[in-house]
This record gives C-alpha cells, sequence and structure tokens, in this order.
C-alpha cells in the first residue's frame, strides 16, 4: 500500500469547527472538530446512530448546524444551499442508495455530470452544434466513468434493474461526475462480500492517488485499517480520538465503544 | 341594527356550511394527502339522498340529515378504497389520487345530475324546520340556528378528535407515514377509514344542511361548497380545524354583507381577494406554525 | 379514399381541439415534469387567450402573431408568478395555484373592458388546422429538445429525489423557474388557441373544468415523457366523441370510468419510458435464460411492478 506516502500531506481540505447539530431534544452531532487532510483518505467510524450520516449531511449543506462553522478549502460552507457546496466541489453517496428511479445507469452519471455543462439551455433549446459537442463530450466523459467501476456494459439499463453492489458502484460514478476535490462515501461497501469491497477499497485508492480527497465512513475495521491513513472516531455526535487509523482503532476507549456496542447490535 | 344582526346571523350560517364542507376537506388533504375535487359530490348526493328519505320515504326531517350524512361519509368510503387505496405507498400518489378523484367527481356529478333531473330540487314548505324563531327584536331561521349549532358541535368534536385522541394522533400519524401510524398500534388501514368517513359525513352534512336552506338540491350544490370550502381551508390553515371554521364563518359573513351594503357583483371578489392576500402574506393559514415554507 | 374525407369532415374539428388541448397539457406537463402540482396553467391560458382575442378582435392582427402575443404574455405572467410560487412547499403550492384559477375568473368577470366580462368576446375568425399543426408541431419539438438536454436530464432528477439533485449541483429553484416560464409560454399560446378554435371565450372557457379535465388527460396520458401529454389530450378530446356513439346516455360516466381503471392499473400514465425499458430488461432476461438456463445467475433484483401487466405504450 501506499499510505506512507500520503502521511505528511497534512494541510486540511475540509475542517468542521466545534459543530453542533440538535434536532429537538436529540443531539445528533456534539461540538464536533473534525479536519480532513488535503489528498488522503479519512475514515469516519462510530457505531450506529453516532452521527456519521448526519456530518456528512451538514458538510452538503443538507442540514445547517445549530452552532459551529464549517470550512472547505478556506471557505466557509455552512448556510449554503446544498447546489451551492456541491459547485465547490464536493460530492457524495448515501447509505442507502439513491440512484433517479426511470434513469438508465448512463443518464444517472450524466446528470452527475451537471456542473460539468457547458452549453447553455438556450444553445440546446435550438439545438446549436456547441450543445451537442458538449452533450456528446459528456457522455463520453459519463461512459469512461462508468468503465472505471466496470459497468459500462450496463449503461442501457435501467438503474433500477441493477443488483445492490452495482447500484453502489454507479452512484460512485455519478458521483464523480462533476470532477470533484472531496468526495464523501457514506458506507460505500455495505452489503457487499469481501472482495467486492476490496474492489471499491481499491478504487477509492486509486482515486486519492489521482488527487482526491475522500471521507469514507466505513463500519468494516479491515477497510479502514488497510485503505484509511487517517480517521475520527465518533460517539454519540462527540469527538472519541482521531488520527492515524491504527492508533484510533486500537484505542481502548474505541474498542469498547465501538465493538463493546456492536456486540449487541 | 336588526337588519344588521339579521344578516350578521345569516352571514354566520352561511359561513358555516363552508366551514362544515371545508373541515373534512382539509381532514383529508392534510392526513391523507389528497386533493380530493370529489369533496363536493358527497354533499351533493348527501342532499339528494336525504331529500329521497323526505319526499319519498316520508321520514321526518331529523331522521334525513342522519340518512344524508351516513350516506355521504359511506360514498367517500368507497371513493377512497375504489379510487385512492390501490395507489397508496406509491410514489407520485398525491398525483394519481387527484386524478381518481377527477375521474369520481366526473362520474358522480353525471349521476347526481340524472338523479335529479339535470334541475334543482327543494323541500316542501313543512318537510323540513322552515319557521322563524324570534330573539327579542330579530327574527331568526330555523334552519340558520340549526346549521351554525351542527357546525359548532361537529367542528369542536373534530377538533377535539383530531387534537385529543389516540384515533387523532394516529390520524396525523398517518399524514406522514403509514408505516409509522401501524407501529403506534393503530391499523393504519382503520385510521384511513374513519379519515374518509368522517370526511364525507361532514360534507354530506353540509349538503343536506345547505341544500335544505338554500333550496338547492342539485348536482351543482356541491360545486358552489367547494370553491368556498376550499377558500376556507385556504385562509385558515388546511391542516387546522379551527383555523378552517374561523375562517369560514368570516367569508360567509363577508359575502353576505358585501352583497348587502355593496353590490352583490362583488361578492365573490372579495372572497378571493381575501383568499389572494392570505396566500401570499400569510401563506400557512390563520394559525400556521408548519412549515409550509420552503427552508 | 372516400371514407378519409368522410371521416375527415366529421372529426377535423375534433383533431383541431385535441391539438389546442395538446398545448395545455404540455403546459401542465412543463411543471409536473419537474415535480410541481399547479394549476396555473389554466391562468396561463386565460392571458394568453384574451390577449389573443383582443389582438385579433381589437387589433385585427393576424392569428399566428396573435398566438406569439398569447405565448409571450404567458411567459411573462409566468415570470412575474413563480418567485412567489416557489416559495411555497409543494402541498401549498397546488391549493395556492387552485384559489389562483379561481381568482382568475373574478378578475375576469370583473374587467369588460379586456374580457368582456359576463359576456365573454367573441372571436372572428378560426384556425386552420395545418396553422395549428404547425404550431404544436414547433412546440413539441422544443419539449424533444429539451427533453435531451441539461435541462431534461435535470428535471427529471429534480422530480425523483430534489435533495439527491441538489448534490449535484442542481439548483431545484432554478429548474422550476424554468418550468414555469415553459408553462406559461406554452399555456399562453393553448389559450390563444382556445379563443381561435371555439371563437368565443368567456370567463367559464378557463375555469375548473378546463384545469381538470387538463391535468387528468395530462397524466393519462403520461407525466414522464413529452409525448404523453398529447396522446392524453387526444384520448381525451376524442372520448366523449366516442362515448357518444357507444353509450350516449352515460357518455360522461363511462369518460369518468375509463378515467379511473387506467388510472389504477398504469398510475404512471399510457406513455411511460421506464415500464418500456423494465420490459425489455425483463424480456432480455428471459431469452438469456432460455438461451444459457445453467449459467445465468439471478441475483439481479428487479423492482416488484407489475411491469408483465402492463399494456403497451
Ligand atoms: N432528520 C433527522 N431528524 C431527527 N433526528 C435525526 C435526523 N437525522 C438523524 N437523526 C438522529 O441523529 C442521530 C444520528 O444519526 P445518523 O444517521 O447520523 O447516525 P449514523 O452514525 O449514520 O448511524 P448508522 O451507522 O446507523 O448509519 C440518530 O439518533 C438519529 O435518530
Ligand atoms: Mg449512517
Amino acid at each position: 500500500m501506499t499510505v506512507s506516502a500520503h502521511q505528511d500531506q497534512g494541510a486540511p481540505l475540509h475542517e468542521l469547527r466545534n459543530v453542533m447539530m440538535r434536532f429537538g431534544g436529540v443531539v445528533a452531532v456534539d461540538n464536533l472538530t473534525m479536519a480532513i487532510p488535503k489528498g488522503s483518505v479519512h475514515g469516519l467510524i462510530g457505531p450506529n446512530g453516532a452521527g456519521k450520516t448526519t456530518v456528512i449531511n451538514l458538510i452538503t449543506g443538507m442540514f445547517f448546524p445549530t452552532e459551529g462553522t464549517i470550512h472547505f478549502a478556506g471557505k466557509r460552507t455552512d448556510g449554503k444551499q446544498p447546489h451551492e457546496i456541491a459547485a465547490l466541489g464536493i460530492s457524495r453517496t448515501y447509505q442507502n442508495v439513491r440512484l433517479f428511479s426511470g434513469m438508465s445507469a448512463l443518464e444517472q452519471v450524466m446528470t452527475g455530470c451537471y456542473l460539468n455543462r457547458d452549453s447553455s439551455l438556450f444553445q440546446s433549446f435550438l439545438g446549436m452544434p456547441i450543445a451537442r459537442a458538449n452533450w456528446r463530450r459528456v457522455r463520453e466523459k459519463a461512459m469512461h466513468l462508468l468503465e472505471r467501476v466496470s459497468m459500462a456494459d450496463r449503461a442501457d439499463e435501467l438503474a433500477e434493474t441493477l443488483s445492490y453492489g452495482e447500484q453502489r458502484r454507479i452512484e460512485i460514478a455519478r458521483a464523480l461526475g462533476s470532477d470533484p476535490q472531496l468526495l464523501l462515501l457514506d458506507e460505500p461497501a455495505a452489503g457487499m462480500n469481501q472482495s467486492e469491497a476490496r474492489e471499491i477499497g481499491k478504487l477509492v485508492h486509486e482515486l486519492c492517488d489521482a488527487g482526491l480527497t475522500v471521507l469514507m465512513v466505513e463500519h468494516n475495521m479491515s477497510m479502514v485499517t488497510e485503505f484509511c491513513q487517517s480517521c475520527t472516531v465518533i460517539n454519540f455526535g462527540r469527538l472519541l480520538i482521531t488520527g492515524d487509523a491504527a492508533t484510533c482503532l486500537a484505542d481502548p476507549e474505541v474498542q469498547a465503544a465501538y465493538f463493546g456496542r456492536k456486540k449487541h447490535a | 341594527m336588526q337588519l344588521f344582526l339579521e344578516q350578521l346571523i345569516n352571514g354566520v350560517s352561511l359561513g358555516s356550511l363552508y366551514a362544515l364542507f371545508g373541515i373534512g376537506f382539509g381532514l383529508v388533504f392534510a392526513t391523507l394527502g389528497i386533493l380530493n375535487t370529489a369533496h363536493g359530490a358527497y354533499a351533493s348526493w348527501a342532499a339528494i339522498l336525504g331529500y329521497y328519505a323526505v319526499e319519498w320515504l316520508q321520514v321526518p326531517f331529523p331522521m334525513a340529515v342522519v340518512i344524508g350524512t351516513v350516506g355521504g361519509g359511506l360514498i367517500a368510503i368507497i371513493v377512497d378504497q375504489v379510487g385512492f387505496q390501490p395507489l397508496r405507498g406509491r410514489k407520485g400518489g398525491m398525483l394519481g389520487a387527484l386524478i381518481t378523484s377527477i375521474a369520481f367527481l366526473i362520474v358522480l356529478d353525471s349521476l347526481a345530475g340524472t338523479a335529479t333531473g339535470h334541475q334543482s330540487w327543494a323541500f316542501r314548505p313543512g318537510h323540513y324546520p322552515d319557521g322563524l324563531i324570534d330573539f327579542g327584536p330579530i327574527r331568526v331561521p330555523q334552519m340558520q340556528v340549526i346549521i351554525i349549532a351542527a357546525m359548532l358541535i361537529v367542528g369542536i368534536g373534530m377538533h377535539l378528535l383530531v387534537q385529543r385522541t389516540r384515533i387523532g394522533a394516529a390520524m396525523r400519524a398517518v399524514g406522514w407515514n403509514e408505516e409509522a401510524a401501524s407501529l403506534g398500534g393503530v391499523n393504519a388501514r382503520v385510521v384511513i377509514l374513519i379519515t374518509a368517513f368522517l370526511a364525507g359525513a361532514t360534507s354530506g352534512l353540509a349538503g343536506v344542511l345547505g341544500g335544505a336552506a338554500t333550496a338547492n338540491i342539485s348536482y351543482q350544490l356541491g360545486e358552489g361548497l367547494l370553491l368556498k370550502g376550499f377558500a376556507a381551508v385556504v385562509v385558515g390553515g388546511f391542516n387546522d380545524v379551527r383555523g378552517t371554521i374561523i375562517a369560514g364563518v368570516l367569508l360567509g359573513v363577508t359575502e353576505v354583507f358585501v352583497s348587502q351594503y355593496l353590490s352583490s357583483t362583488y361578492r365573490d371578489g372579495v372572497t378571493y381577494v381575501l383568499l389572494l392576500g392570505f396566500l401570499f402574506l400569510r401563506p400557512r393559514g390563520l394559525f400556521g406554525s408548519g412549515s409550509f415554507i420552503r427552508a | 379514399m372516400e371514407m378519409l374525407l368522410d371521416f375527415w369532415a366529421a372529426y377535423s374539428s375534433t383533431v383541431v381541439f385535441a391539438m389546442v388541448n395538446s398545448f395545455i397539457a404540455l403546459s401542465m406537463y412543463a411543471v409536473l415534469s419537474a415535480g410541481i402540482l399547479s394549476f396555473t396553467t389554466i391562468v396561463f391560458a386565460a392571458i394568453g387567450g384574451f390577449m389573443a382575442a383582443q389582438m385579433i378582435a381589437g387589433a385585427g392582427l393576424p392569428i399566428s402573431v396573435a398566438i406569439m402575443g398569447a405565448g409571450l404574455a404567458g411567459l411573462a405572467a409566468s415570470v412575474l408568478l413563480a418567485p412567489l410560487f416557489l416559495r411555497l412547499e409543494t402541498h401549498w403550492m397546488a391549493l395556492a395555484s387552485l384559489a389562483l384559477v379561481l381568482i382568475t375568473r373574478v378578475v375576469v368577470l370583473n374587467a369588460p373592458a379586456l374580457t368582456g366580462g359576463v359576456n365573454g368576446m367573441l372571436v372572428p375568425v378560426r384556425v386552420g388546422v395545418m396553422e395549428m399543426a404547425i404550431w404544436l408541431a414547433l412546440v413539441a419539438l422544443v419539449f424533444y429538445r429539451l427533453h435531451h438536454s441539461w435541462y431534461g436530464l435535470a428535471t427529471r432528477a429534480v422530480r425523483e429525489d430534489p435533495s439527491v439533485a441538489a448534490t449535484m449541483g442542481i439548483s431545484t429553484w432554478r429548474i422550476q423557474f424554468i418550468a414555469f416560464a415553459i408553462s406559461g409560454a406554452v399555456g399562453g399560446i393553448g389559450g390563444a388557441g382556445m379563443a381561435v378554435t371555439l371563437q368565443f371565450i368567456s370567463a367559464d372557457t378557463y375555469f375548473l373544468g378546463a384545469a381538470f379535465t387538463m391535468i387528468a388527460s395530462t397524466v393519462l396520458g403520461g407525466s414522464f415523457h413529452w409525448f404523453g401529454p398529447i396522446v392524453g389530450a387526444f384520448i381525451f378530446t376524442a372520448l366523449p366523441t366516442l362515448m357518444q356513439s357507444i353509450v350516449p346516455s352515460i357518455q360522461d360516466v363511462a369518460k369518468g370510468v375509463v378515467l379511473l381503471v387506467i388510472m389504477i392499473y398504469l398510475p404512471r400514465g399510457l406513455v411511460d419510458p421506464r415500464a418500456r425499458k423494465l420490459r425489455k430488461a425483463a424480456r432480455e432476461r428471459q431469452t438469456l435464460r432460455d438461451h444459457h438456463a445453467p449459467l445465468e445467475p439471478s441475483h439481479d433484483t428487479i423492482l416488484p411492478g407489475k411491469t408483465s401487466k402492463e399494456a403497451k405504450a
């Protein structure tokens, strides 16, 4: 693995500072401070209901934090609308796959390329050559992304006819369509077998080598140790520990909170 | 002064019909998520059933009111189970249910037209409470008193039912999510049936009483109620029984006073100007607190 | 040949009405396809209709100019209205749009200088079949282009899952604003079409009856593809004529029942690209299974649905 090669690239691309998220009486994220180092795969782990998905929703602007600030590439993003945050270069996948019903795999990925359009509505309205050229270019790009996730041969199929693992891969390809700087993966290997999961891990690593920063929520500890350079562990929305993946997982408090509870789950 | 008071009561009674009708319409919209265009047809049919009961079967008027009310409720259940039930749980159910309700509107209205021979009927004098009651200096038609009383009883009852009882809580839960309601220990299907029945019955009650009071029993009775009841729901906030009642009465009184003191040509205009104002200035209704504005 | 001519003589007016209704249905589709249930189409149609009537009857302008004017008037109205409507939550937007239809009627009745008030307006000309067909073809071409464009993809995304669409950089507000604008322009054209085919328009022309039948035909035809509303408009326009000749005494009831049955068995409408693709996938899987039965793993999940039962679009 190339873990050591990444270790010095420490400048954070994304930061949460003292972020608080309340839903009525429930405190889902509690005074959390977290930094995602640029150019690395950062793990976000914690037991069920720890607030991991909520963190991703906060980063993408689906929720506004009750308190605290969020920074991406030097800009404040809290209070910005989700589509504005996406335009800054943040992209995500969903824990329970959320593909668009009725669209083919290729169309899903092309939709993900929305931010890469450079023809106006009026140009496509009039059927101008520039619009068609742009459309073709993005189609090719989407095909290329499907190849990356080994789904090119299923490009024309409706997403809902694909298997769960295949749908997850389409979702990753869709998220890559906007050429993001930061990719948020919410349990990308859930429901996959070991070899499929490793395929995903390898893909993530390749992307990272190509310069992408990844935040990965993952329950599978071997995936975390193998593919994440650093990680943050949360429980009840609070930070337990953050740092080097191996150190974090070895921490007794993490062991107690995480594995202790997971056995009952 | 005497005229003023009489017109005031006239307006309140007219508004009570709108409110009575609007309660059921709003209830179905808020809890079942259905914009039910056939809601007016329940009222037309209830009035027709009441008419048949009095004029053909010679039953007393109170009995006819019961028949119309229950009839309205039963028609609503049939419409719900045939037209809406198959669409539940499907994505885009709101749109589908709107269309099936339009289908029922077409069918029920056309059948009602046939049933009445495309005429407007009225209860014969003496077959319904058509006397006047003296309240000191003013004289008020018995029907108006009955309508106001019916609205108050039904309105307060419905408000308590929705806000205070377990069934009511389940109704509100079904509005969000059928599964949530069944988890709460109340069978979602039963709650839906109860809601549909109550909505149809209140519409039916408004239909029989309105048909008697305005001497207009026809397939068009429901449409008139639908337009004004709808306005009451929008002004009052669709998920709030209190709001609907107050808004309905307000609209009725406004309508009567505008045609009395201004001109009857402005009658509908004033109603809808009020409606427009509420739509954009206070788009959550009188007591609105829900998040009906986008985040 | 003679039979064909007879048929045409008898039904050409139905065809023209169907084409006019297609505009109204397409206008409703324009917003529905972006996830908005709104009856404002009828308001835009009223504005377009009276605009065209004034341009023709008052100013003596040719029909095509009047139709263009009506489209622009509808567009202007929708651009003004859209920001107000887009502040509202979806349920509330549906109610508000219906209220606006009621208000429009009152306004029309009380502005006799512009609309003829209670007397309505006579339109002294009648549009030709060809001219209407050309207008419809033009509008359909626009919808076809939009379907295969960024805007088309984005509307589908916004309709299916607005919050996911937002994380792809798609602004729901922007997409829905454009949807309203298109709906306004096409609705205005449709309203003008009604004026130059009915030759008499009044407050009742653009009221609830039209709103309900037109939304019904849009959804019946299929609101997931631009061709659906056109199919729906033709069917719903032809249906009364058809029923008249089969079951004259209960034609309205029959119309309602047809609508009900189709909506229950084909809730996504007659033209449904998704159902077509699902059927194709099922067929392919079948042939694959027939050829190499033992080889094909069957872990693919297919959504539970009535694919096989659904009629051909
Ligand atoms: N929209 C919401 N409204 C109310 N409470 C919420 C909402 N979203 C999350 N929560 C609450 O916040 C807490 C954290 O939830 P979250 O989904 O972030 O956990 P998680 O770490 O992703 O868990 P899992 O491993 O099960 O995915 C939970 O208690 C949940 O009930
Ligand atoms: Mg989660």
